[in-house]
């Protein structure tokens, strides 16, 4: 079983149903019941498996993070209550008071004030470098660097950074590298061949299939040795190679209450099962639209990993596979300009998300990073005129004409 | 956990060890913690940590790793969960 769709389709079979189904049921039960005081104690002691309340683990979300385990190779997964949620959980899990990671200023805008604004005061510290320049990455680091951080593709800047590069450097001071792989999925990156030790995916976007329902996943690739991680000092001990997972399970995943819905697992499970056709058809109207919009005078600058025109298209096409991704940029020059062209539109919907199956438009200085200062918008790269679209899976000839008369109407 | 099955019925050919702190007997060594997981029909082995006398052990390990005479063999399940 060795094909993407094949494994996302038929997945570990963990459990043969007891009626024969072909789909994994919906345990939507809060508590479970035991035979004995004995079994319930080896459960919660960990000598048995089991499952105990759905805030610590859940059947329905263990199918899905298997699935997802099957489809990665991975060591092991935890499914989250969000992409945030994921992150936040992987950075405690790893960082203590006083420490500090790298990372860089191009990033989700909240995941800017996750590690700034609330995780500040906790007291880590967040040192910026420029994640296209490894030796960048270096200088910032010192005996008090906990991991690094990056996004597969950023958002919005689209910036691919050479993962394989950033975890030479993070062999020579023994530190993870996390990377967010939402804007990729395990579809178009492997995380894991490139040496990542964890990749975070905010699993609302591609892989519920539509835009269905708010997740996450943490993926441990079993590429690091977590007893060069101090935080996790003790649970190597117990743990070993699991300990990572461990400590999540086991303390900060579970005391921070970062559990996914089953019903929201069960729709994700579904979600995942379609994923490579429709990253696919994505990818290709990406390219498509974003070749169109090269090609008019009314637009200032077009950015997508996949023109030859982007700084990031040499490193994305070795690094990707089966395309570039959903999400391009365009820069009409002008708010006034951006807003025309956005409320012209009649197919395309006014929406923040990534990778639905309806393709999105948005102004992100005006939404999503309405909170920096307009010097920080611009030195990120967010202009005023700067559009984003979240390209779906519509036929092409419909995004085009509804593109072409929203830069064409007056 | 309750008594485990003898491994052989050949007298005198066992060893005995604990299991999750319970007492145990298995065939005279060789006998590795790979074959401990089949023996005493450990539920999901790819999610269990295992321990021998306190030493976590690496998975690429459980073939090559023998038990012995008194030794203490522990399994947790590091995911806190799994199906029954």
């Amino acid at each position: 079983m060795n094909g993407f769709t094949t494994r996302a389709v038929h997945g570990p079979k963990l459990r043969k149903d007891p009626l024969g189904a072909l789909r994994p049921p919906l345990y939507e039960s809060v508590a479970f019941e035991f035979d004995s005081a004995e079994d319930i104690e080896d459960a919660f002691t960990g000598k048995k498996p089991g499952h105990t309340y759905s805030r610590i683990t859940n059947p329905t979300v263990e199918e899905l993070e298997q699935r997802i385990r099957l489809l990665t190779y991975a060591n092991g997964v935890i499914a989250v209550s969000s992409g945030m949620a994921a992150i936040a959980d992987t950075v405690m899990s790893l960082a203590e008071p006083g420490s500090n990671i790298v990372t860089s200023e191009h990033l989700f805008s909240h995941t800017l004030s996750l590690f700034t604004s609330t995780l500040g005061p906790w007291g880590l510290h967040t040192r910026f470098a420029d994640m296209t320049n490894p030796f960048s990455v270096k200088e910032k680091i010192d005996e008090n660097t906990r991991l690094i951080f990056l996004e597969t593709i950023t958002n919005p800047q689209l910036e691919v950074a050479d993962v394989a590069a950033i975890v030479e450097v993070a062999k020579e001071f023994n530190i993870p590298v996390v990377v967010d792989g939402t804007m990729t999925t395990p579809y178009l990156f492997s995380s894991k061949q490139a040496g990542a030790a964890v990749e975070i995916i905010s699993s609302t976007k591609f892989l519920s299939g539509g835009a269905t329902t708010v997740g996450g996943l943490i993926i441990d690739n079993g590429t690091f040795d977590w007893s060069n991680a101090p935080t996790l000092i003790d649970f190597t001990k117990k743990f070993g190679s699991n300990a990572f997972l461990a400590r999540l399970r086991k303390e900060v995943y579970r005391n921070l209450g970062s559990c996914l819905s089953p019903h929201n697992a069960w729709l994700q499970i579904l979600g995942i099962e379609t994923l490579a056709l429709r990253v696919s058809k994505c990818c290709q109207n990406a390219l498509t639209l974003a070749q169109f919009l090269a090609s008019r005078e009314e637009v200032v600058h077009v950015n997508y990993p996949g023109l030859s025109s982007s700084p990031s298209h040499i490193t994305a096409s070795r690094q990707l596979s089966h395309g570039f991704g959903g999400i391009l940029t365009f820069d009409l020059g002008s708010k006034e300009a951006a807003y025309r062209c956005i409320n012209n539109l009649r197919l395309i919907r006014r929406a923040t998300n990534l990778n639905d199956n309806k393709t999105l438009i948005i102004h992100p200085a005006s939404t999503i990073f309405h909170e920096f200062s307009p010097e920080r918008r611009e030195r990120m790269g967010i202009t005023e005129g700067l559009i984003r679209l979240s390209v779906g899976i519509e036929e092409s000839d419909d995004l085009l004409h509804d593109i072409s008369q929203g830069l064409e109407t007056p | 956990m309750s008594t485990m099955p003898v491994y052989s019925t050949l007298e005198g050919n066992l060893m005995q060890i604990t299991v999750n702190g319970e007492p145990a007997q298995i065939q005279q060594s060789p006998f590795p913690v790979e074959a401990a997981l089949r023996h005493f029909k450990v539920e999901q082995p790819d999610m269990v940590s295992v321990q021998v006398n306190g030493s976590f052990i690496e998975r690429p390990a459980f073939s090559t790793t023998l038990l012995s005479e008194g030794d203490e063999l522990d399994f947790l399940y590091f995911m806190g969960g799994g199906s029954r």
